[in-house]
């Protein structure tokens, strides 16, 4: 048990950036989770009296044009981060897996398929979110649509490149001579070994989903202003760049931390898998 | 270098000296304008430029009372359908002919068959009935027929009759904008400015400026209005002596231009106000003044402002609908306006039966205070009990969606200054909200079936304490915009009109 | 070679048209309506009425899409709702914003991603590169629109160096000195997208290193530097050339944001306030030239690679 547990911490321990990354995206999840515990005012607690402290004494990171106390909203915001970061990952690889794999077992198919996703493709992506959102309306879900669409592509990319390339593989050929079903196929031979490909995008994934989340966020159109993520904050407290600037730092620094933790980890995971799919997954 | 400089420094005093530069006036707009010819657009650029050039029948005194100004009176008949207006003689056109009573008819007539604002006044036709008299006749009385005739902002302003009719319906074209006013129209040139001249023949009213009435005299040899839409380019502009006026500084500026001694704030006289209007036709604050008048109890719009506007200088909370100083001003109703009283509007509440039904709030992010002052009032009303559900939706969503009676409970919005409570928004029955109930509307007939300025403002008084009442909508509060100028910029008034004009400034 | 050719842009064409029809029906599902926004806040419903017929918008959908097609097939793309100037004047009011932005943006990518690139590859494994790749993975991590906040509070709010927003034309006033005000917004634009090339470059360089002409000519005692730059670099940065096209069609659109944080009166920003404004014609006229762009690129960039390396097979 503790061999099995030094394998897998071991190797992140020879990174030590890798590790501290980790470290980090664990803080995230535990904020998260005890958010009401850790954080020592409500989120949305108004004092326009108190308002644009900067940090020091109970507001530990100072208090925005509300007079709400940034260090709760950090706090508040590793939720949101995470639900979007799951959210856009699960759109990804639900829709992207199948249309991925579909196309590549079936050619015909695959072909009318790849087409769409070469549409999908073709628009730029940050404006088919924006006019994606416009359509359906502010809000996390929507954002969470709007971001996991534009992974959808990539991920339904990769996911044909890697199972092209299981499905001419000699033990799968002989597979499916000997009468496999193409369930079989699919749950015996391409799923399995297609996990470390879709780990590796999915770290990705996580970590640029913030990233576009946060343009969402400053453009006015992600999560409903009301709700404290980080995006939000920035978005808010830019016109006092010049009076409160540290209303800037923290959510940015969550935000950037956040994105490279996961980044790293992303990179470490790529580096462990099968060589032969590598290049395919590129950022 | 330090030489450089210096030769510099002269050569730019020298500029600054010479008798051109010093006879125009430089002013630094938000945009390029629409077209200046008024009567079909109510864009306040628009506006701003254009009344230096088009002058009216009458035109507003300091207390926004309507003063005679092409006109010298007139005469109203029993019914008030009928109003007769004498012309003040010796008026002369841009392009030397005089004002005569064919040209202020066919003006009213273009305007209320085509004009943005001409089906206000329900005019039936406008008539020459002498060589400098008018007769108007009304399809009903409205009390409001003088200030409509004095609103320059989409209003009749008085051009050439030729001029008039040859547009019908559509924009006048610059060559043919030919006015009356002390400035002529100079040139457009797209992307870099306006330009008015000093009309050398004007016909000067003998009597001291009051307001925009009285008598307006050209100081300038030249406007120039110059589209610079960047705020921080507007102000270092002004700072750096390259315009002499620049309109619309952002809030957040004004911490570094107050104490600046190298400008002058123009803080605006004509304040913006936050409205949040109330569903009367849907929904559970439909006839419910009770639940109305707890959401208003706990409301405190000095925290509303705070937030949203921040620097105290630039918002009042002041209940009354029309600013200290004009003749709109009433303080009736007011002291239920910002009371900020959670336990009231508890009670209040509770006698009004309500549930915790979730109440929607529409509100778009567009408008910074509007999402701010929202966002205050959510939680003033969650600490007296009554649970609100903000619904945030871009600027152009919302317009569409308060259409809808059944999607909205409340949504924020503001309303420009205006010279008349008739053009106040919540006064149009068919404006969302649809207030209008039988007691406004007794009050309202009231108040627009007759043209005496004292039972008018006398019905208004009692408009305002029944808004107060009812609760169709809750005043938010007075925010003020600012303008900076020049140091060396003498205008003729302190604080910044709604439309800032420039006849007897000089620098 | 030919039927290459004509069967890839053929197959563009039709990525084309079916984009075209995406984004016409996109747009109308937009919530809002431009009227209700041109009027403003007292419209009465006649003049809604009237100024809906007159812009076109009570035609059914279908025949709007026909008409706009057919025109844009002629290089008209209709007239901004909102502006009332043709949409093709107001693109070309952003492009020269977008293009210098974009231009400049790539100016510093090439500058700084190539050669850390390159010298990060030629310390493979050694601190250099797990250093620069480290900061190449900071870089990619890093919201734009937060980089340009700070660099307006360090660089033009604080230091005055540089100014905070907006840009005047080079054509008006002040001629060429007005590109100091894109000088901020492309280095935050540049930043995530250096990254790209710094690692693209490097993989590449790792890449071209193992194949067997690099190690012939090391075996022939060619001194390294000269294998580096004759044999490794010149064939290494074919791949990473490539990339560009894509990088600076990205940039055009990806500049949103950057263009919000700093006010600059760009292609994206159009759309985003044409968004808003629900000024349909300007919106997807906008997204036809983006995506036509990136279309034409790709085609090229195909058309190229079989054209220079005759390795890549044809489907």
């Amino acid at each position: 048990m503790i061999r099995q547990l030094h394998a897998l911490v071991g190797p992140v321990l020879a990174r030590p950036l890798t590790a501290l990354g980790a470290a980090f995206l664990m803080l995230i999840v535990l904020g998260a989770v005890f958010a009401p515990l850790i954080a020592p005012f409500p989120p949305d607690a108004i004092d326009p009296v108190n308002r644009l402290l900067p940090p020091g004494g109970a507001h530990l990171m100072g208090t925005d044009h509300f007079g709400r106390d940034t260090f709760s909203r950090v706090v508040y915001g590793a939720r949101l981060a995470l639900l979007i970061g799951v959210g856009v990952v699960a759109f990804a690889l639900a829709s992207g897996v199948p249309i991925g794999v579909l196309s590549a077992l079936y050619p015909r198919l695959g072909r009318v398929l790849m087409r769409m996703v070469d549409v999908l493709m073709s628009f730029p992506s940050l404006l088919l979110a924006l006019g994606l959102i416009v359509i359906l309306g502010q809000g996390v879900f929507n954002a969470i649509l709007a971001i996991g669409l534009i992974y959808l592509t990539t991920t339904a990319r990769i996911v044909y490149g890697v199972a092209l390339r299981l499905r001419a593989e000699p033990y799968v050929e002989a597979a499916r001579s000997m009468g496999a079903g193409t369930w079989w196929v699919v749950t015996r031979h391409i799923l399995p070994n297609m996990i470390s490909p879709l780990m590796v995008q999915a770290s990705f994934v996580f970590a640029f989903a913030q990233l576009g989340a946060a343009a969402l966020d400053f453009l006015g159109l992600g999560a409903p202003p009301d709700v404290p993520s980080w995006g939000n904050m920035l978005a808010e407290s830019r016109i006092y760049i010049t009076r409160a600037s540290w209303l800037l730092l923290w959510p940015g620094l969550m935000i950037v931390l956040t994105a490279f933790s996961l980044n790293l980890v992303g990179d470490w995971l790529r580096d462990r898998m099968d060589p032969r799919f590598r290049d395919m997954v590129r950022k | 270098m330090k030489f450089g400089q210096l030769l510099g420094g002269v050569a730019f005093a020298a500029l600054m000296a010479s008798p051109v530069t010093a006879q125009t006036l430089r002013y630094a707009t938000v945009s390029e304008p629409p077209s200046l010819d008024i009567q079909m657009g109510t864009a306040t650029l628009a506006s701003t430029i254009a009344q230096h050039m088009f002058e009216m029948l009458y035109a507003f005194d300091a207390a926004a009372v309507p003063q005679p100004f092409l006109a010298t009176g007139e005469t109203i008949s029993e019914d008030e359908k009928t109003i007769t207006i004498a012309l003040r003689d010796g008026v002369v056109f841009h392009d030397g002919d005089a004002m005569t009573a064919e040209d202020v008819a066919a003006s009213l007539n273009r305007w209320a068959e085509f004009g943005s604002r001409g089906k206000l006044l329900g005019l039936e036709k406008a008539e020459a009935t002498g060589p400098l008299e008018v007769t108007l006749t009304l399809t009903a009385p409205n009390g409001a027929w003088k200030s409509m005739l004095a609103y320059p902002n989409g209003g009749p302003v008085i051009y050439p009759a030729d001029v008039a009719t040859a547009a019908g319906g559509d924009t006048i074209a610059p060559e043919d904008y030919i006015g009356t006013g002390p400035y002529r129209f100079g040139e457009i040139r797209p992307n870099r400015y306006v330009e008015l001249v000093r009309f050398d023949d004007y016909a000067k009213i003998d009597a001291p400026l009051d307001g925009e009435a009285g008598g307006r005299e050209a100081l300038f040899e030249k406007l120039q209005f110059i589209p610079v839409p960047d705020v921080g380019t507007r102000m270092s502009g002004v700072q750096a002596g390259d315009y002499d006026y620049a309109e619309y500084i952002s809030g957040d500026l004004y911490g570094t231009v107050k104490d600046d001694p190298g400008v002058q704030v123009k803080i605006s006289a004509a304040p913006i106000f936050g409205l949040m209007f109330m569903n009367s036709d849907t929904g559970p604050l439909k006839d419910n003044y009770v639940l109305r008048q707890a959401i208003l109890a706990s409301l405190d719009m000095e925290q509303a402002l705070q937030v949203s506007v921040g620097e105290p200088e630039l918002f009042k909370a002041d209940g009354s609908f029309f600013p200290e100083g004009n003749v709109w001003h009433s303080t009736s109703g007011t002291e239920a306006y910002s009371e900020g009283d959670a336990e009231k509007a508890k009670a209040l509440a509770a006698e009004a039966g309500y549930d915790g039904t979730p109440i929607k709030l529409l509100v778009s992010t567009n408008y910074k205070e509007h999402f701010d002052q929202a966002t205050v009032f959510t939680r003033q009303l969650a600490d007296a009990g009554i649970n609100v559900q903000m619904v945030v939706v871009d600027w152009a969503t919302l317009l569409t969606l308060r259409g809808q009676p059944a999607e909205w409970d409340m949504f924020v919005t503001h309303h420009g200054a205006i010279p008349d409570p008739v053009l106040l928004t919540v006064m149009n029955d068919s404006y969302p909200g649809w207030w209008a109930s039988e007691e406004k509307q007794a009050l309202a007939a009231k108040f627009t079936g007759t043209s005496d300025l004292e039972t008018r403002t006398g019905a208004w008084g009692e408009l305002q304490a029944l808004i107060y009442e009812q609760v169709p909508v809750v005043k938010v509060g007075n925010v003020y915009s600012f303008d900076i100028a020049s140091p060396a910029l003498s205008t003729p008034w302190d604080g910044a009109p709604a439309f800032p004009h420039f006849w007897g400034a000089s620098k | 070679m030919l039927r290459y050719v004509i069967r890839r842009t053929g197959a563009a064409i039709m990525t084309l048209i079916a984009a075209s029809i995406v984004i016409f029906a996109f747009i109308h599902l937009i919530p809002g309506d431009p009227v209700y926004v041109m009027l403003g806040d007292g419209a009465t419903p006649d003049q809604v009425a009237a100024l809906r017929a007159r812009l076109g918008l009570d035609e059914p959908v279908v025949l709007q899409y026909l008409i706009w097609a057919g025109n844009a097939l002629q290089g008209d793309l209709g007239h901004s709702v909102f502006f009332e100037t043709p949409v093709t004047q107001v693109i070309a009011d952003g492009a020269e914003t977008s293009i210098l932005l974009a231009t400049m943006t790539m100016v510093w990518i090439v500058g700084f991603g190539i050669p850390v690139g390159v010298l990060a590859a030629m310390r493979q494994g050694r601190w250099v590169d797990q250093g620069l790749s480290g900061l190449a993975m900071l870089l990619a991590s890093v919201p734009t629109f937060w980089v340009g906040l700070y660099l307006i509070l360090i660089f033009a709010a604080g230091l005055g160096w540089f100014p905070s927003s907006g840009y005047p034309s080079i054509f008006e006033e002040g001629g060429l000195a007005n590109l100091r005000y894109l000088v901020l917004p492309s280095i935050a634009l540049a930043a995530p997208n250096a990254a790209l090339i710094l690692r693209l470059t490097r993989a590449s360089m790792l890449d071209v290193a193992r194949e067997d002409y690099v190690r012939t000519a090391r075996a022939k005692g060619i001194s390294p530097t000269r294998v580096v730059v004759r044999h490794i670099l010149r064939n290494a940065l074919l791949a990473v050339v490539s990339a560009f096209g894509f990088t600076f069609a990205a940039l055009i659109s990806e500049a949103v944001v950057t263009e919000t944080v700093f006010a600059l009166p760009g292609v994206g920003r159009t759309v985003v306030q044409s968004i808003l404004r629900r000024d349909y014609p300007v919106i997807q006229g906008v997204i036809l030239i983006i995506v036509c762009l990136y279309l034409v690129i790709n085609l090229l960039v195909d058309l190229s690679y079989r054209m220079l390396d005759p390795r890549v097979e044809l489907e």
